[in-house]
């Protein structure tokens, strides 16, 4: 019997030549418990996400990576938490507006020395994806994809209340017109016109945010001077409230709500990212779900200039890592950014060119509708307190909407807070 | 062998309280005053976690910053509800000790919360100043509020409930199991349950609502309505101990009170008034402060169910200590609003302490 023990201890020290490189992995995008390893097949960003890790973690020879709980809510929390402990995850995801924070306290490393080995080509992202990475000439992880708000637009509800031309949406291209045509829509369908999470998650700041950039305005300067309560940021929140005042829209809804409120066709249109385009695409393919025409269309131009909030997500290695460890998360790398055909199936745009120029990309559902997108994506100032301002925005303009304060006061509030936040 | 018999009394206590006292130590008494130590620096967490040399002691700026503000004047008008409450306080508290009515110890704790709640509403910036931190204030503000419903509603059900479980038939302790089933429960669990019966599309309370042809309340998202939602959600998580201990109360209660009370003709709500009520004020007491002092801590609840919203009626203080640690990463200033947590915990802890030793 001993023997036998021996032999097969044996056999397995042989079986297995190397001990595994253990990679954990942290991420949000929410949970999937059954991905599996084909990257083609799932759908929804959590779903996708997981099968590329999973395929990654069976195809890399010698990898074994472990995914970290991915709750969305305290993920930031979480990381610094862990950076501060001295043990972040060996890779993990971010986005771009978190670069500042991370790469100017060292925390992240620069990784544009290894790139070429680990085989990934920053010849062939796009411009803006490689800037998303960027920092004090540095580059400081791998970007994943360009997301951005869109109009997801009901068509069935569009057209009996006369807003389609030509098989496309017909949308507002002033504040007036925008009040004009909701007016129109709620007395022909007895719907809202728009809805969109203005109560909690932080939509209705980057809706704002797009309407004052619109207008060439911004909420601070690049010398750090907060611009808030300007003339340009009380038309971009009028734009807004007169839709509420009106009753044309519902201020209340958050984001689970508002999502439903639009895939139950009680809503023309729906204000949210690209990340739910596979999801709303599959959703009106039901029989059981009232949206069954669905369209996608850029974030329309109420002002001057094409403007629409937009981030990245990007994948980056902490700096303490080196050796076995680095060479291990660089492949892991690598593999997601050969697989970026798969994760822009959630609807989010490409960062590698080649990709962007494939049939395969070009003929996802819906990818045609929204190709102006790209050339409209804007973001704030890089901040190392992004995160805190956007928590001001949020409160001062849900003070607007759902408490009734007045917009100079809440705007003023918010430049004196978030002038504290730059100033600190 | 020899050896054992040689530890004396106090020897052998001190060896059977070390591993008690090494865990205290290390993980309480430490980390207060550390923390204690960080609310006197500019600390930034990632700052310091990457290059140790990176804080900077400010000493009390960091409790200037969230509590005080520029040009802070202080006036008897500037909130006369609070402060005529207050005034009213501490006259009934002279009136009441002279009498004879409250001990020396409650009269003193009355009077003085009365004289805070006189001075401290009245602060408030003069014309062209303002607070350093504009959201410290209301924060506590919420915080109190909550605290208030939260502990009289908690106490009140669970009081009730008990007087209505506290019988020895099967389906009373099946029901006291029920009643007790939501404490288990943690917090993700609890708001996620509530979050779903809350609901305007989809929850239960919105589904009976519009069954009466009502319109369905936007719980979570509407101002007036999202801390009652808050309260309500943890009044029936924390039911079950306030339930348990006031169970244990009444059991020690003599059967034989009851019956000489029934000969007098004082039953049902009568006896529960003029028996149960006066026999459980120890227990009453013990409950409402352990809730005080549960409930200031509280967090997950808005955390979950509102993210503090909205418009930050729901922010907390430890979800606010949270957001500026971590999310901010400005671990000073998150320390200092530790340590004013602290300090009102601390009140009710010694209220608590002396309550205990007065009726001994």
């Amino acid at each position: 019997m001993k023997y036998v023990l021996l032999t097969a201890a044996m056999a397995a020290g042989v079986a297995t030549t190397a001990p595994a490189q253990e990679i954990t992995l942290g991420r949000f995008f929410g949970a999937c418990e059954d991905a599996g390893t084909d990257t083609t097949k799932t759908a929804g960003e959590a779903c996708i996400i997981q099968s590329i890790i999973n395929a990654a973690d069976a195809e890399l020879d010698g990898i074994s990576i472990t995914t970290l709980p991915t709750d969305w809510g305290n993920y930031y929390d979480q990381i610094k938490a862990a950076y501060a402990g001295g043990t972040p995850p060996d890779i993990h995801v971010m986005h771009r507006h978190r670069v500042p924070e991370f790469a100017g306290l060292g925390a992240i490393a620069e990784i544009s020395g290894d790139l070429k080995a680990a085989g990934i080509d920053t010849s062939d992202w796009a411009p803006a994806a490689l800037d998303a990475v960027s920092y004090n000439g540095g580059i400081y992880g791998v970007p994943m994809d360009f997301h951005a708000n869109l109009w997801h637009v009901n068509m069935d509800l569009m057209a009996e209340a006369g807003l389609v031309e030509d098989g496309k949406p017909v949308l507002p291209t002033s504040p007036a017109e925008l009040l004009a045509q909701a007016q129109q829509f709620k007395d022909a369908t007895g719907q809202d016109y728009l809805a969109a999470d203005f109560a909690q998650f932080p939509i209705g700041v980057r809706v704002v945010l797009a309407l004052m950039w619109q207008q060439d305005a911004n909420i601070f300067t690049d010398d750090g001077t907060a611009t808030i309560n300007s003339a340009a940021g009380q038309s971009a929140v009028t734009a807004i409230t007169q839709l509420f005042d009106a009753d044309l829209a519902n201020p209340q809804l958050n984001y689970a709500d508002s999502q439903q409120a639009f895939l139950n066709g009680e809503a023309g249109i729906l204000v949210n990212g690209t990340w739910v385009v596979d999801f709303y695409t599959a959703e009106a393919a039901k029989e059981e779900v009232g949206l069954d025409n669905y369209y996608v269309a850029d974030f329309p131009t109420l002002f001057a200039t094409g403007a629409t909030w937009a981030d990245s997500h990007m994948w980056a290695i902490p700096a303490s890592l080196d050796g076995d460890g680095r060479a291990a998360a660089l492949k892991v790398l690598a593999f997601i950014n050969d697989h970026n055909i798969d994760w822009a199936r959630t609807g989010h745009m490409a960062v590698r060119t080649s990709v962007i120029e494939s049939e395969a990309y070009q003929r996802l559902p819906h990818r045609d509708e929204y190709t102006g997108t790209a050339a409209i994506a804007r973001d704030t100032p890089p901040s190392k307190r992004y995160g805190a301002i956007q928590d001001v925005l949020n409160r001062e303009l849900q003070a607007i909407w759902l408490t009734g304060k007045e917009v100079e006061a809440a705007l003023a509030d918010a430049e004196i807070e978030v002038q504290d936040l730059l100033d600190r | 062998m020899a050896s054992r018999s040689k530890l004396s009394q106090t020897q052998a206590a001190w060896l059977l309280l070390a591993p008690f006292l090494a865990t205290y130590t290390l993980f309480l008494i430490y980390p207060f005053f550390r923390g204690v130590w960080i609310s006197l620096y500019d600390w930034n967490l990632l700052a310091v976690a990457f290059n140790p040399d990176a804080k900077e002691f400010v000493g009390m700026r960091n409790y200037e910053r969230v509590m005080w503000g520029k040009d802070i004047t202080w006036s008897v008008l500037n909130a006369p509800v609070l402060q005529t409450l207050g005034l009213i306080g501490v006259v009934l508290s002279i009136i009441l000790s002279r009498m004879g009515r409250l001990s020396r110890f409650n009269a003193i704790a009355l009077g003085i919360g009365s004289v805070l709640l006189v001075i401290l509403p009245g602060f408030h910036p003069a014309e062209g100043g303002r607070w350093y931190d504009r959201r410290f204030w209301p924060t506590v503000g919420n915080t109190l509020v909550f605290v208030g419903f939260t502990v009289p509603g908690v106490t009140i059900s669970a009081l009730v409930l008990a007087a209505a479980l506290n019988r020895e038939t099967r389906a009373m302790s099946i029901l006291r199991t029920l009643f007790f089933l939501s404490q288990v429960l943690s917090v993700t669990v609890v708001t996620l349950i509530w979050q779903i019966m809350f609901s305007p599309r989809q929850g239960l309370i919105a589904n009976i609502t519009e069954t009466f042809g009502g319109t369905p309340i936007n719980w979570l998202t509407d101002q007036q309505f999202a801390m009652a939602a808050i309260v309500i959600a943890t009044v029936w998580w924390s039911l079950g101990i306030a339930m348990i201990l006031f169970l244990a109360g009444l059991q020690d209660i003599s059967k034989d009170i009851y019956e000489a009370a029934a000969l007098d003709n004082a039953k049902g709500a009568r006896a529960f008034w003029y028996i149960t009520l006066p026999n459980l004020t120890r227990t009453i007491s013990v409950v409402v402060i352990l809730q005080i002092i549960l409930h200031f801590q509280v967090f997950g609840q808005p955390h979950l169910m509102t993210r503090g919203g909205p418009n930050d009626t729901t922010q907390v203080l430890v979800r606010y200590i949270y957001q500026t640690g971590f999310r901010d990463s400005e671990l000073g200033r998150a320390s200092a609003m530790a340590v004013f947590l602290f300090l009102i915990m601390g009140s009710f802890s010694i209220i608590q302490f002396v309550i205990g030793r007065e009726k001994d």
